[in-house]
């Protein structure tokens, strides 16, 4: 069967001056599956992401994302995903209910809609005594687990999840990856940024970045094979910083 | 349309939510009611004068005595030479000093010619021409008495008599002067404060990223901050008005309904001000000295001290394009002249053309790209 393409990127190039962000990155993701996007600290990741997502225009370069041209109609592409950003971004002056409210409102729900499929989600999630709460009381990986929730809730075609993990403890991480699997297994495309080498193996297709360029993009299993590594974290102390071992 | 509304619900409820919201939204209208209309007046009283009387006769001691009778004057110290006098000046504890030389009772008295010396601290130049005049008619007043007690009927001079009225403030009460100024102020406070603050600090807490990457429009996020911003600017000027007319008496002449439409028009220009600048910038501290600047030059500019018309002329150009200036005029012409549209059409277009623009201005230069 012939997979879908529901992210195509052909020779994208990101430059901030004279620094060159992302440097001709080619690359698909397909439908339903989980993608992982890693690399150093400012090796790219989150500027291709921001693409991606119609937060930034690329420089030159090609970006279809579910079907849509980046550089032209960003604005159509918010329609169809999802996004948690690196940074917290629930309002935490809101109560649970109210965030969720928020957000199905803004992505066209009527409140008929809403209701229903929030304490569905509330009950799913085990979340309901907690629906009444402002968000600055909650814990860490309760509010990331919900903002997770919420970037899904309108059922976009496709989920950005820029290091949703960091600073989470390891059980809240391994909860999180679960939520992630489900919704995967609903047919809604992951596309997720991380440093933990561990989260890597979680998922479907791995792109490994440095400085800017893709080194490497493969199944983690495929990718051991092939650079005869017995872990990602092995692999990508290989091929993210080759030029480290040198020095 | 339907996302504006979830917009303006989490607006007003996070508004309703922070104490810090509320206190300002009563607190701001009683200080600047209570506080700065009765402080911020340009009329002089009980300035502090030093008198050095070298003559010592009941003449002296009688214009002395004229002097610190009026409302105008205090006399607070005798220095027994000028030079003790003069550092008294340089102190700040006299404002003016009245030198009456020895021979002033002579003077008086035909055999020379009577003369007073006054030496005025002019480092506030108003203040000083107003002492001065004020002293000056003091002493008219004494030399009138005195031709009146040495038997001359008081002469009549020939000549036009003027006699004014005072209109639309008869008793020039400073107060009903400078109120419809600080009810300006008062809608900037609130207008360009709280509404840019609001804005920016979405930016920096991220979650104007996460509605950056979500289908709302330009024109719903701008439109979401203004109109909560523009109910509780009007609740404040209703509330300052109330307080001003409660506590002052003051006078309300014109239309109160124009008074809002005006004011309304006016805050609509101010936040899409407050919004423009919430663009230009990336943190709370940065919009802080942006606003705090431009509302220094627009308040100060617009007229309220100092007549507009006698300033410089490139500056009554640069009022052209402020909205401050306009609405100053507005305010004053409604409440004390009793204005109606007619005679204020023409500020009430050019205020309505630069809500327009800098609500335009406030959208077009909002990114979603953050």
């Amino acid at each position: 069967m012939e997979k879908e393409k529901v992210i195509e990127v052909k020779d994208l190039v990101k430059r901030f001056g004279a620094f060159m962000a992302n440097d001709r990155l080619t690359f698909d993701v397909y439908r339903g599956e989980i993608f992982g996007f890693l690399g150093a600290n400012g090796a790219g990741k989150t500027t291709a992401m921001r693409i991606l997502c119609g937060l930034s225009r690329p420089t030159s370069g090609r970006v279809t994302v579910a079907g849509i041209d980046a550089s032209r109609r960003p604005e159509e592409i918010k329609k169809r995903i999802g996004y948690m950003s690196q940074r917290f971004s629930l309002y935490e002056d809101l109560t649970v209910r109210e965030n969720i409210e928020l957000y199905g409102g803004i992505y066209g729900m009527s409140m008929k809609v809403i209701i229903p499929r929030r304490e569905a989600l509330l009950d799913r999630l085990s979340f309901t005594q907690y629906g009444d709460m402002l968000i600055h009381a909650l814990p860490l990986g309760l509010r990331q687990k919900l903002a997770f929730a919420v970037a899904v809730f309108h059922d976009p075609e496709i989920v950005f999840l820029d290091e949703p993990t960091s600073g989470v403890d390891p059980v809240t991480r391994r909860q999180f990856w679960e939520m992630i699997y489900e919704t995967a297994s609903h047919g809604i495309t992951v596309f997720v940024t991380t440093h933990y080498m561990d989260e890597a193996e979680y998922c479907d297709r791995i792109a490994i970045m440095s400085e800017g360029q893709i080194a490497a993009i493969d199944s983690p299993s495929a990718l051991r094979k092939q650079y005869g590594t017995a872990s990602v974290e092995e692999l990508f102390v290989k091929i993210a910083r080759p030029q480290k071992s040198k020095t | 349309m339907k996302r504006l509304l979830f917009l303006l619900r989490k607006e007003f409820r996070q508004i309703i939510r922070n104490p810090f919201m509320l206190r300002a939204i009563i607190g701001v209208p009683l200080m600047q009611m209570l506080i700065l209309v009765p402080a911020v007046t340009f009329e002089i009283k009980r300035l502090d004068l030093a008198v050095t009387d070298n003559d010592r006769s009941s003449a002296s001691r009688e214009l002395i005595s004229k002097l610190s009778g009026s409302s105008f004057f205090r006399t607070t110290a005798a220095p027994l030479n000028i030079a003790t006098a003069e550092s008294l000046l340089l102190s700040g504890d006299a404002d003016m000093v009245l030198v009456i030389p020895d021979d002033f009772s002579e003077g008086l008295a035909g055999m020379t010619k009577p003369r007073l010396q006054v030496l005025i601290d002019a480092v506030n130049a108003t203040q000083g021409m107003l002492a001065w005049s004020y002293l000056t008619s003091v002493v008219r007043d004494f030399n009138m008495d005195l031709v009146i007690s040495q038997g001359g009927a008081p002469k009549v001079i020939p000549g036009i008599s003027t006699a004014p009225r005072y209109w639309y403030n008869p008793t020039l009460n400073y107060k009903h002067f400078m109120l419809p100024g600080i009810l300006v102020i008062l809608i900037i406070a609130i207008g360009l404060m709280l509404a840019g603050l609001n804005l920016v600090k979405e930016l920096e807490t991220g979650t104007l990223e996460q509605i950056n990457v979500t289908p709302v429009s330009k024109w719903e996020v701008i439109v979401s901050k203004v109109i909560p911003f523009f109910i509780l600017g009007l609740f404040d000027l209703a509330l300052g008005l109330t307080v001003g007319w409660i506590a002052f008496n003051i006078p309300f002449e014109g239309s109160i309904l124009l008074f809002f439409a005006c004011s309304a028009i006016f805050l609509v220009a101010v936040l899409g001000m407050a919004l423009f600048f919430s663009t230009l910038v990336s943190n709370r501290q940065q919009y802080l000295f942006v606003a705090f600047f431009f509302t220094m030059v627009f308040i100060l500019m617009s007229g309220i001290f100092t007549p507009a018309e006698s300033m410089p002329l490139w500056a009554q150009q640069f009022n052209w394009i402020n909205p401050v200036a306009y609405l100053m005029r507005i305010n004053r012409m409604v409440m004390l002249k009793g204005a109606g549209f007619h005679e204020i059409a023409r500020d009430i277009g050019m205020l309505s053309i630069l809500a327009l623009a800098f609500i335009i201005l406030a959208i077009r230069a909002y990114r979603k790209r953050a």
